[in-house]
């Protein structure tokens, strides 16, 4: 676990500073950022820094990054900034995409089934088209003779004069 | 020696071990389990080095676990 001071305008408790490794190790609350938000934020971070991840205790993470450059206190309080709001994007992307799989995945599939392109003449045969399988409001699905039939006289109604 | 500590639940271990596979050939390195972490030791010729490698080890094994996350 990181030993040393903190890094000044950031929350002792939240963020540690170990000068002698040039790290920063950022504590976080595993009920408000799930793993799925750490590896996405960690990964972007990967080309500029060394991340470790791990789990001090059951309801929290703690991120250890280490700058590939030196740097700095404050460019590393502007890197711990920055992974904080990446790794806010992430739970958000991760929120959103949990409340919506149901959508998603219905989308795509239909999706992916139309790409398949019509249907072939073993699957025509196969159908079943004695159910009435959908609404026709505007009768298009019907017939010209079903359509445009006679309707059956009225009796109650009068024949209109020299017809 | 450098030790790093892959938590089980956070780092796969086929990630860990295909790091250590990629590495193995820059430093010495050994793998032990301690409870709730493997814990990759790292031997090299000098402290810088073993740094270098254990630094770059780690991120390799986040990639690979967040591949197979992703996939």
């Amino acid at each position: 676990m990181s030993t040393g001071s903190a890094l000044e305008g950031l929350p002792k408790d939240l963020v540690a500073h170990d000068p002698a490794e040039g790290s920063v190790t950022i504590t976080v609350d595993a009920s408000v950022y799930p793993i799925e938000a750490l590896y996405g934020a960690a990964y972007i971070f990967i080309d500029r820094c060394y991340v470790l991840i791990d789990r001090p205790r059951g309801g929290s993470f703690s991120v250890s990054l280490t700058p590939k450059a030196t740097a700095a206190d404050e460019a590393l309080r502007a890197m711990v900034g920055e992974f904080a709001n990446e790794l806010l994007s992430q739970a958000w992307r991760q929120k959103i995409l949990e409340e919506n799989r149901v959508i998603l995945e219905t989308v795509t599939t239909q999706a992916l089934a139309g790409a398949m392109g019509p249907p072939s003449l073993d699957d025509l045969a196969a159908f079943d088209f004695s159910e009435e399988s959908f609404e026709d409001p505007l009768g298009i699905a019907m017939s010209w003779e079903d359509k445009y039939k006679k309707k059956p006289e009225d009796k109650g109604a009068s024949k209109p004069e020299g017809g | 020696m450098r030790d790093l500590r892959f938590h089980k639940d956070i780092y796969d271990a086929q990630a860990v071990a295909g790091a250590v596979e990629v590495y193995n050939r820059f430093a010495d390195i050994t793998v032990r389990e301690e409870g709730e972490h493997r814990v990759v030791s790292v031997g090299g010729k000098t402290p810088a080095r073993e740094r270098k490698v254990a630094l770059e080890l780690a991120n390799y094994a986040l990639g690979l676990t967040r591949k197979g996350a992703v996939a």
